[in-house]
């Protein structure tokens, strides 16, 4: 079982070592919850029933003045347990990310790539970003990016409306775009994607409102049938949490209340992902 | 400071323990720990407080074992059932997150967040039966809990 969308935002041991992280946390993610030891982090997975969590950073230090975890903090953690892929993080719009890109995934051994155009203010479908597209294709790397509402204060909504991806999509069939938060509110923007191009993936952490269960009880009942996630969408999502946003065990426990088989709800919390990280 | 009526020097102290609770819920002895601090505080005769600082984990005194741990939990879960229709479910713009865990909140406020013991002859005065828990209600975390002793 894997959760496919964790940030490291909130950890003892990364805030006693570097200075900044702290007022990253607190004014960049804007996050309030205590900064737990990893410990906390590995328990957390294990009540969840969860094995390996892929740990998101996110470059923002252009666009916030700060970065939410570093490419080297997430390649730190990844050392220290095998239950950690880290991700790493590039600003598509500063000179030589794509060679940043490169040394985080041939050096750092890094898995995949995260980005989040409302926190970096670029847009997605801007030619600009196209070389990292390129090199996270070349580098054979899922790209987690982030769709759908930001809380993030200062960041315009219509940043995360998928369609913007349509062109890259297409520009790039290689790369696997993991579109996060299931895009929401554009969720049918984002199944239908999902529905036609091959090299796009869903991940489950959206939770904009009410408890998970009540949340995942409408967006995948009422906004889109349930039906449409065993049948049609069951090899394109993965589970996400979005934690310490969000603990993994309610996120976990909201895909497991969803009227899905256990063959669907296997893709989703282990196969899917494994695929995608080419387990 | 003195105490007016002895004449010994009063002593406040107050210790701030952590704990890793390794759970979604439970209920753990801290009886041990908390007897510890009042040893060591140099305290004869007063009075140890022990608070938590968390809104969703509280302190109770019940007998120390494990049926009654149990019971604890699972009557405090009949009580405030996860799938409840809570206000306590929204965006909560100061933590950059949803809440959605009054259960644990209401587990904490209905079973308390402190409690008292006199202290005689350097020794917590409990019954017999009587064991400090920490209780877990939104767990796993590393939570903190306050052990104030004072007196002379």
């Amino acid at each position: 079982m894997i959760d496919f969308h964790t940030h490291p935002a909130l950890i003892q041991e990364l805030r006693a070592q570097y200075p900044s992280y702290e007022r990253s946390a607190r004014e960049v993610f804007q996050i309030g919850n205590t900064f737990q030891p990893l410990e906390t982090f590995f328990l957390e997975m294990d009540v969840a029933g969860i094995e390996r969590a892929v740990l998101l950073p996110i470059a923002c230090r252009r666009a916030r003045k700060g970065d939410v975890s570093s490419n080297e903090q997430v390649a730190e953690l990844a050392r220290k347990s095998r239950r950690f892929v880290g991700f790493a993080s590039v600003d598509p719009l500063e000179k030589g990310a794509a060679r940043e890109l490169e040394a985080a995934v041939t050096k750092l051994h890094l898995k995949g790539l995260k980005l989040d155009p409302a926190l970096q203010d670029f847009s997605p479908g801007d030619r600009k970003a196209f070389a990292v597209y390129e090199a996270a294709e070349a580098l054979g790397i899922p790209l987690v990016i982030h769709t759908g509402m930001s809380w993030a204060p200062g960041t315009a909504l219509e940043r995360g409306h998928p369609l913007h991806l349509e062109n890259a999509i297409r520009r790039f069939p290689k790369l696997r775009f993991v579109l996060a938060h299931f895009a929401w509110p554009w969720v049918w923007e984002a199944a239908a994607l999902a529905l036609k191009y091959p090299n796009v993936y869903l991940d489950t952490a959206c939770l904009y409102y009410d408890s998970p269960k009540e949340f995942f009880q409408f967006v995948f009942s009422k906004q889109i049938p349930t039906s449409l996630i065993e049948r049609s969408l069951r090899n394109k999502i993965v589970f996400g949490s979005n934690y310490p946003r969000v603990e993994i065990k309610n996120m976990a426990a909201a895909v497991r209340s969803l009227h899905l088989t256990e063959g669907c709800l296997q893709k989703i919390f282990k196969e899917n992902a494994e695929r995608l990280l080419g387990m | 400071m003195n105490c007016p009526y002895t004449g010994f020097p009063m002593i406040i102290k107050l210790q701030r323990l952590k704990l890793q609770t390794r759970k979604s819920e439970e209920a753990i002895n801290i009886t041990a720990s908390v007897e510890e601090v009042v040893r060591k505080s140099g305290v004869k005769n007063g009075l140890v407080n022990i608070l938590t600082t968390h809104t969703s984990s509280g302190l109770l005194v019940t007998e120390g074992i494990p049926c009654l741990e149990e019971d604890i939990l699972t009557h405090f879960a009949r009580l405030f059932p996860e799938d409840q229709d809570y206000h306590h479910r929204r965006y909560l713009d100061y933590d950059g997150r949803l809440g959605f865990n009054a259960d644990a909140h209401l587990k904490s406020v209905i079973g308390g967040i402190s409690c008292t013991f006199p202290i005689e002859n350097g020794e917590i005065v409990k019954g017999s039966r009587q064991t400090i828990y920490f209780m877990e209600y939104d767990g796993p975390l590393e939570r903190t809990y306050l052990v104030q002793v004072l007196g002379e």
